[in-house]
């Protein structure tokens, strides 16, 4: 395998990057001697391979991942809040999970901007036919933030592999996410000094700019393999888009954990939480990243 | 007046998988409960081609029922499942040691799916204490109790009786014969294309530890004839 063949094929490249990179990660946590950090480096360990199978069985593959990861986290979130007592909207809410995976995949642009609102309207129906008052406004409500959030929202994340260059796209921004996450909260820990936000007590300043800057530095350092398309405030942006959108993704779950009174989502992936405290911060930058790239350069069909 | 919403986050949320598998009352999981389904009726299909179930005696009705069977086994729950209707069968829950079913999370899994498993734990003294707390909570529920507490023992285990005994609950004895042949304890394998029999007596009313205890003998060990 030469580097010019390496160079052709973003997922061969990415494979071998990632190993190496976690390698590397595995050497610096090592360094660093950052304790708590082994537990989720082991669980990456399983996850991983889980993500690059998905990837390499293609796009169908890709799609089946993001549409099980979707109705995990979404059943998370579900049985956090209480709304998984009210059956009815849960199933809605999956098969809303599933038709906007169907459109990302197929992929036909137009069903899949107009399914939040169809589904939306689906939801109105439900206290209707169960002839219920008693606790529906919060169902409701809770439902139509299931299908934005972790139907349409997270459905993008199937759109972008069906990009002529999708496959750059999708794995830079699941791993640049990922990645920022983590050295985020292993320089938080080693060099954060200054808390900023009560919704995350844990979050520092010194963490956060950290980690916006190794997600600019990402994209720069993946231009010319994932979006050599781009220009360079393109690549600039997308930077951007990954370092101040996974944040913002976090913070907003942290927000919901905050709220219902629990620390994690679930216990599914050790040193993580649950799957939705690991999915979080993919959750606000994949549509995001989606529609700056389809607006300012046509990058998708449909 | 303000709007406020009451969030009630799900006991197990912060339990593992292998937990949240053992735990009784069960809590509404609807991949647990389609994976239970499929898996109950895999299984069921399986024993069924495998063996003849001979079901005696009348299916107990109420909402709140305990059968205590006789145990000598790993084929006990899956006859007994095979011999109750399917909405019986998709409500009951089968007591099973923790420290042998739900120490790893495979075998709780397998417990869980096929036997229709949950949880108690033997080793801890507060144990029956927290299952009397249970069943007096509990409004309806069916449970399969194997009160002698291993395939190896034949007598049953009189704190368990004492509880149930005191539960409220309908006390329905069964008798299973033909399972210890089919299944002997120490052996890897079964042997398939056998009879199993499954009897089901009349309640046993409430009554002292003592005679809860003497009456499931006699049933026991009369193979459910002399009650049937």
């Amino acid at each position: 395998m030469d580097a010019s063949s390496l160079a052709l094929d973003p997922l061969r490249f990415y494979t071998v990057v990632t190993a190496i990179g976690f390698g590397v990660m595995g050497l610096v946590i090592a360094a660093l001697r950052v304790a708590v950090a082994w537990k989720p480096y082991r669980t990456w360990l399983f996850m991983l391979p889980v993500v690059f199978a998905a990837l390499w069985l293609g796009k169908l593959g890709w799609a089946a991942l993001v549409t099980v990861i979707s109705i995990y986290a979404f059943k998370e979130f579900a049985k956090a809040t209480g709304l998984y007592r009210e059956i009815p909207f849960v199933l809605a809410v999956y098969a809303a999970i599933l038709a906007m995976n169907l459109f990302a995949f197929l992929p036909h642009y137009g069903f899949f901007m107009v399914a939040p609102l169809w589904a939306v309207a689906a939801l109105t129906l439900i206290p209707i036919l169960l002839n219920r008052i008693a606790g529906m406004l919060q169902a409701f409500a809770l439902s139509v933030v299931g299908v934005v959030y972790f139907a349409w929202f997270l459905a993008h994340l199937t759109y972008l592999a069906q990009a002529p260059s999708g496959l750059g796209f999708v794995i830079y921004v699941v791993l640049a996410t990922q990645f920022n996450d983590a050295l985020a909260f292993l320089f938080g820990k080693k060099i954060g000094r200054h808390h900023w936000t009560v919704i995350s007590p844990n979050k520092t300043v010194e963490g956060s700019l950290f980690a916006l800057a190794t997600s600019i530095a990402l994209a720069f350092l993946n231009w010319s393999i994932a979006f050599p398309q781009l220009p360079w405030w393109g690549v600039l942006a997308a930077g951007v888009i990954v370092g101040i959108g996974g944040q913002i993704g976090d913070l907003t779950m942290a927000n919901v954990k905050r709220n219902v009174g629990i620390k994690d989502f679930g216990t599914l992936l050790p040193g993580h939480g649950g799957m939705l405290d690991r999915v979080n911060s993919l959750m606000l930058v994949a549509p995001v990243f989606f529609h700056f790239m389809g607006y300012f350069f046509g990058a998708f069909p449909g | 007046m303000s709007l406020r919403f009451d969030y009630q986050p799900f006991p197990d949320i912060d339990k593992p998988l292998r937990e949240q598998l053992g735990q009784y009352p069960r809590v509404p999981d609807i991949t647990l409960d389609v994976l239970r389904t499929l898996a109950r009726w895999l299984v069921i299909g399986a024993i069924r081609a495998q063996y003849r179930i001979a079901r005696s005696g009348a299916i107990p009705t109420g909402e709140r029922v305990a059968l205590l069977a006789n145990h000598r086994s790993h084929l006990d729950t899956l006859a007994v499942l095979a011999a109750l209707p399917e909405r019986r069968r998709r409500r009951i829950a089968a007591l099973a040691a923790r420290d042998y079913f739900f120490e790893r999370l495979p075998r709780a899994l397998a417990a869980s799916l096929f036997g229709m498993a949950v949880a108690f734990d033997r080793t801890r003294y507060t144990e029956l204490r927290r299952w009397a707390r249970l069943l007096e909570t509990q409004r309806e529920g069916w449970l399969l109790v194997y009160p002698s507490g291993s395939r190896k023992r034949a007598e049953a285990h009189d704190a368990i009786l004492f509880v149930l005994a005191h539960s409220g609950w309908t006390l329905v004895p069964v008798a299973i014969e033909g399972s210890a042949e089919a299944w002997p304890v120490g052996r890897k394998l079964w042997r398939p294309f056998r009879t199993i029999e499954v009897r089901f007596g009349e309640p046993l009313p409430a009554s002292s530890t003592k005679h809860l205890s003497a009456e499931l003998a006699r049933f026991w060990s009369s193979g459910g004839v002399a009650d049937a």
